[in-house]
């Protein structure tokens, strides 16, 4: 048997089985559901891990403009008080 | 009916803001000046951030005491609003720059306690009281080659600011315009 009538032999074509398009629609109904790709749990932890990045960073974000603002505020009063007891002292010298 | 109603209730409001304005010191005309200058420094803290300050204040206190008598002094602060400018020249600013600043400080409420004029420097304080209570402080100190003006808004003793220093405020580097710590 040459090759050409070796695959004419497995190409043929042949009817199926009595009842195979019942079996199929049979398995079809019956066939579980399917998985999840990603289990919940996975999303679970995943939304955990995004809230607590996120909080984190809230918390860094609030401290960093807090310490900035302490750090402006130090500053302004330091100036305030400088300027204050500047003009205090001159007039104390004038009165002099 | 409804305009006249919708009027009246305008006119309300507006009223309503007007001391709120009145109060508000706006540091203007200034801008221009940090181009000019050697070191500026550019400062405005609302009430949220005020709060904000005084918590971390606290917070960070390292012997507990001078972090509250801080703390103490910003509770009452509602704004404050900082504009220093040092030049290494002379004659990078006049006196009409200041003008708008003093404009706001003719109007009624405001009160100049401390006035020291010579040829060359000035130095004003003027206050805002409410029912015997400083509610709001302003100083324009102009020198040669300096000139700062503070905008405080809300409750200061002005004794305890005087005395900022012996309570334990450290002396902070001031950032130059580059970000260099002076």
């Amino acid at each position: 048997m040459n090759l050409e009538d070796e695959l004419r032999s497995a190409l043929r074509r042949e009817n199926p089985s009595p009842g195979f398009a019942e079996r199929v629609v049979a398995r079809a109904h019956s066939s579980a559901k399917p998985t999840r790709a990603i289990p919940r749990m996975i999303w679970a932890m995943a939304v955990a891990a995004m809230l607590a990045i996120g909080f984190t960073s809230t918390y860094e974000y609030r401290q960093m403009k807090a310490e900035r603002a302490s750090h402006d505020a130090v500053i302004a009063l330091r100036i305030a008080s400088e300027k204050l007891n500047l003009a205090r002292e001159r007039i104390v010298r004038r009165e002099n | 009916m409804r305009r006249i109603l919708l009027t009246t209730l305008i006119s309300a409001c507006a009223a309503a803001q007007l001391p709120a304005q009145l109060l508000q010191l706006r540091i203007t005309g200034l801008d221009g000046l940090a181009l000019k200058a050697e070191k500026s420094v550019n400062i405005t803290l609302d009430s949220s951030l005020l709060q904000m300050a005084g918590g971390f204040l606290a917070g960070a206190g390292k012997d507990g005491k001078d972090g509250n008598d801080v703390k103490g002094l910003l509770a009452g602060l509602k704004a404050i609003t900082v504009r220093s400018y040092q030049f290494k020249e002379t004659g990078q600013y006049r006196m009409e720059d200041l003008e708008p600043i003093r404009a706001q400080l003719r109007t009624p409420g405001w009160n100049r306690i401390i006035s020291s004029q010579s040829k060359d420097e000035s130095s004003e304080i003027y206050t805002r009281t409410e029912q015997g209570k400083v509610v709001g402080f302003a100083i324009i100190a102009a020198e040669p080659k300096e000139l700062t003006v503070v905008a405080i808004e809300g409750t200061i003793d002005l004794n305890d600011l005087s005395k900022l220093k012996a309570l334990g405020v450290p002396s902070i580097p001031v950032p130059d315009k580059k970000g260099k710590q002076q």
